[in-house]
């Protein structure tokens, strides 16, 4: 699929080719700019693509001849700001998309118990803490039983502790509803927390997919070995001092938590001195010479001194 | 880029739609560019070489200085209070634009009456020993639209004061700049881009006027494409004149455009921070005082005072069952018009948002399109269509065997209503899409993902939130067609009569005195939605 929303800026998404199997959450990885949001708005029907086809379980919705609007693709989303109707109570939010009245009242006490606000039916969002306001917003988007889920950032505007207990609680709850959900973050740990495939955008275009322990194993590229913290990078000159022979015309690159000290049964080992070691919460980030003089930063979970012996398990190289 | 697959999938009915609203705004233009073909009138060649350059200059001279004086006014009193705290700061905040409900036609009669034999200002002057000044006049004029226009500069000028510059200004003051220095190095360079489209109202509106020019005697081109419309009887000659007063309007327009471009950083600066008051000297708050009650006093109480002292000695000859029957058609024709106007604004808001085509999703900056013409040039516009389609509809009565002799849409309040809806269009525009803006778009696509259509989602969601903007929209396009004088001149049916145009008519019958009553029923009427809208604005910030 491409879109582009100003031909002098390039292709938002540029020929991004994608299958989201039915009943699995996958994550949509990127920065912003990434194309994630313009991509999920293709999907939902809100943007229309320029070229490519979008296939809804199992029909053509969009390609460049055939647009289904998004009121008949039954896709749900939960935007970013959550966007509760202000001028309608819970209850009415929720039922909103639901369209005959019987069934209104019973699905919508359903979900609500779904995601446990039976009580608050007769409130107005505005009455409501930001994590009541996100559980309404999933309790809307999953009343008419859509065939995709879209969620849109939805932790963006919640702090670090309440954001992780949400988040929980928020996958349980679609893995529950046995929906299919689409995520979009920028944030690795929570695209590797929930998701069963996580999908890693830039630039519009995907460049890696897979298992989070596929990504964070065997990621084809620097990006995404960064993506899950920062990473040492080490040429051949670099590892024959750690008994490495290698081939010097691919990159390597370590995971700065990957480095061991005073090991003396590893293989691939070498003599290093510490320049600085700098308490940092968990663990220590020091600053080391290598025998070639340049410098690494590696993580230790004491502090370290003076000469220490550092080496790496040889399956934890990353190649590229 | 152009894919034709694409462009025929997006097309649909809202494309059509949209089409469609364009053709309705822009057909005055058009009318009268594609009339401009058929060459201009007999006197044409005449006018060129006698009165043209007069109109031009007189018109341009007129721009000039009150865009001048109208930055006086307006800057340093909006500089004063949104910057200084000082006795009746809340009061003068909104009573600066308060000269904003009189028509500047209005104040031109109320100072020719002032400034006459036995004025009160005139007589002021003799007893202070100063010469009887005559204000029927081009620096008159200048005098009377700067009194009358310069709140448009102030809302501008408070506006950015009040909410783009307090970070800058603190940046500023903490690198060690002197206030004068901020002011003219940081502060005005950045409100400036600001400050011109103030100004540009300012300048359309002198460009609109016709009483004020007419009553002081100054040759503009407005008053020419009167006088060949009505004296001369020459159409084409009118159109020709008109022709050159939107190129000229287009000229301002282009040059706010170019120099909004030119400074693009002004969007950058926005912030949230507001700045302490500061509280003067005693000397400074007399200055204060002066800056902000000096454009209140001419603009608005002058102007009031003299309109009641006339409605004092005239009051019983002209409050009669004639001016309340003027009244109420004043009043049905400006709701009737102002609704319509709304719904069009609406229209032209969503209309391009709902079609899918990117090629039609810029029209709806038509919308502002309307403000930029003059009254009366909108007027001729408007005049040449829908005389074509009445000729029309008459051959199409005649062949028909029928004998009717009426004119559908020419002469009948339709065409009037028409130029209305597309001249005032921006009016409401402006604060409509500025609610539906802060509205987000988020709103009205989870309505859609939740299985509504388009028109659902419009009045479910859109329709209930936009209420207050709805209403205040509706407000301001009702007190500028209560107030509106050369276009209603133009297009107004034989029988009806509206509030301006029998002040104008009383004033141009040397009934001066007497146009006070209908003239201070439109600024009763004015003074509505300011007090309303004004408390909204303070509830806003």
């Amino acid at each position: 699929m491409i879109k582009s929303f100003n031909p002098k800026d390039g292709n938002v998404i540029d020929g991004i080719d994608l299958q989201i199997e039915a009943c699995s959450v996958v994550s949509l990885l990127g920065e912003s700019g990434s194309g994630k949001t313009t991509l999920a708005r293709l999907i939902a029907g809100l943007e229309v693509p320029d070229s490519g086809e979008l296939i809804l379980d199992g029909t053509l919705v969009a390609n460049s001849s055939k647009f289904v609007p998004p009121q008949q693709r039954k896709i749900g989303m939960v935007f970013q700001d959550y966007a509760l109707f202000p001028h309608m109570t819970v209850m009415d939010n929720v039922g909103y998309g639901l369209a005959s009245r019987q069934k209104k009242e019973f699905r919508v006490l359903e979900v609500l118990n779904l995601v446990g606000l039976e009580d608050l039916g007769h409130r107005y969002p505005h009455q409501l803490s930001g994590g009541q306001q996100q559980r309404i917003a999933l309790a809307r988007a999953l009343a008419p039983e859509p065939k995709l889920l879209v969620l849109d950032e939805p932790f963006s505007n919640l702090d670090a502790s309440l954001k992780r207990h949400l988040r929980s609680e928020l996958f349980q709850i679609i893995r529950e509803s046995k929906v299919t959900a689409l995520f979009l973050t920028h944030d690795t740990q929570d695209a590797i927390a929930v998701s069963d495939r996580v999908v890693v955008l830039q630039n519009g275009r995907v460049i890696q997919q897979g298992t989070a322990k596929a990504l964070y194993e065997r990621p084809t590229n620097r990006y995404i070995a960064a993506l899950f913290g920062p990473i040492v990078e080490l040429n051949a000159d670099d590892l024959s001092h750690f008994n490495l022979e290698v081939d010097p015309s691919k990159t390597y690159a370590l995971r700065q938590n990957h480095f061991e000290v005073d090991n003396e049964k590893l293989k691939s080992i070498a003599q290093v001195s510490i320049k600085e070691s700098t308490h940092a919460g968990h663990f220590y980030l020091n600053q080391a010479l290598l025998p070639n003089k340049k410098t690494i930063q590696f993580t230790s979970g004491r502090a370290l001194k003076d000469s220490v012996l550092l080496g790496f398990e040889g399956n934890s190289l990353l190649v590229f | 880029m152009f894919n034709l697959k694409t462009i025929k999938r997006d097309t649909d009915k809202w494309s059509w739609l949209t089409v469609l609203l364009v053709g309705f705004v822009t057909l005055p233009i058009f009318a009268l560019l594609f009339k401009t073909f058929s060459g201009p009138g007999e006197s044409w060649s005449h006018l060129l070489s006698t009165v043209l350059g007069t109109y031009t200059l007189n018109s341009l001279l007129l721009v000039l200085g009150t865009s001048f004086f109208s930055l006086v006014l307006g800057v340093p009193s909006a500089w004063a209070v949104s910057r200084y705290h000082f006795p009746g700061k809340k009061i003068f905040e909104w009573l600066l634009i308060v000269p904003l409900t009189i028509p500047s036609y209005i104040t031109a009669y109320a100072y020719a009456g002032l400034f006459d034999y036995g004025g009160t200002l005139s007589r002021m002057g003799h007893f202070l020993g100063v010469p009887k000044l005559d204000i029927l006049n081009l620096p008159g004029l200048v005098f009377i639209l700067s009194i009358s226009l310069y709140p448009y500069v102030y809302m501008a000028s408070r506006a950015v004061f009040l909410y783009q510059s307090g970070r800058l200004i603190e940046a500023s003051s903490l690198l060690g700049a002197k206030g004068i220095k901020t002011l003219f190095r940081v502060i005005l360079p950045m409100a400036w881009p600001a400050i011109f489209g103030g100004l540009l109202l300012v300048i359309m509106e002198v460009l609109n006027d016709y009483g004020a020019a007419k009553y002081y005697g100054v040759n503009t081109l407005t008053t020419g494409i009167f006088r060949a419309w009505f004296a001369l009887e020459e159409p084409n000659t009118a159109v020709f004149l008109s022709v050159i007063l939107l190129l000229l309007v287009l000229v301002f327009v282009l040059l706010e455009r170019w120099q909004r471009g030119s400074r693009s950083y002004q969007m950058t600066a926005k912030s949230n921070i507001r700045l302490q008051p500061i509280y003067p000297s005693k000397t400074t708050k007399w200055w204060l005082f002066s800056i902000t009650f000096v454009p209140v006093l001419f603009g608005f109480l002058f102007p009031v005072f003299q309109l009641l002292k006339w409605l004092g000695t005239t009051w019983e000859k002209t409050a009669s069952s004639n001016y309340l029957i003027i009244a109420f058609q004043s009043v049905g024709i400006a709701l009737l018009a102002s609704v319509l106007t709304i719904l069009v604004t609406l229209l032209v808001i969503y209309f391009p948002k709902w079609n899918r085509l990117k090629l039609l999703k810029g029209s709806t900056k038509l919308a502002t399109l309307g403000y930029a013409i003059p009254g009366a040039v909108l007027a001729i516009g408007v005049m040449l269509p829908t005389l074509q389609i009445d000729r029309w509809l008459l051959l199409a009565n005649y062949s028909s065997g029928g004998n009717g002799t009426i004119l559908l849409l020419n002469g009948t309040i339709i065409a009037l209503v028409y130029a209305y809806i597309i001249r005032f269009l921006a009016v409401g525009f402006k604060p409509l899409q500025a609610s539906q803006l802060k509205l987000g778009a988020s709103l009205s696509e989870s309505s859609k993902l939740l299985g509504k259509n388009t028109l659902q989602t419009f009045f479910k969601i859109e329709v209930p939130l936009l209420k207050t903007g709805i209403f205040s929209a509706l407000l301001l396009v009702f007190v500028d067609i209560m107030k509106e004088l050369p276009l209603t001149l133009i297009l107004k049916p034989y029988d009806v009569n509206t509030l301006a145009v029998k002040a104008y008519e009383f004033a141009s019958d040397e009934l001066i005195m007497e146009s006070a009553l209908p003239s201070l029923t439109i600024i009763v009427a004015g003074l509505i939605p300011v007090l309303f809208l004004n408390k909204l604005l303070l509830n806003d910030s």
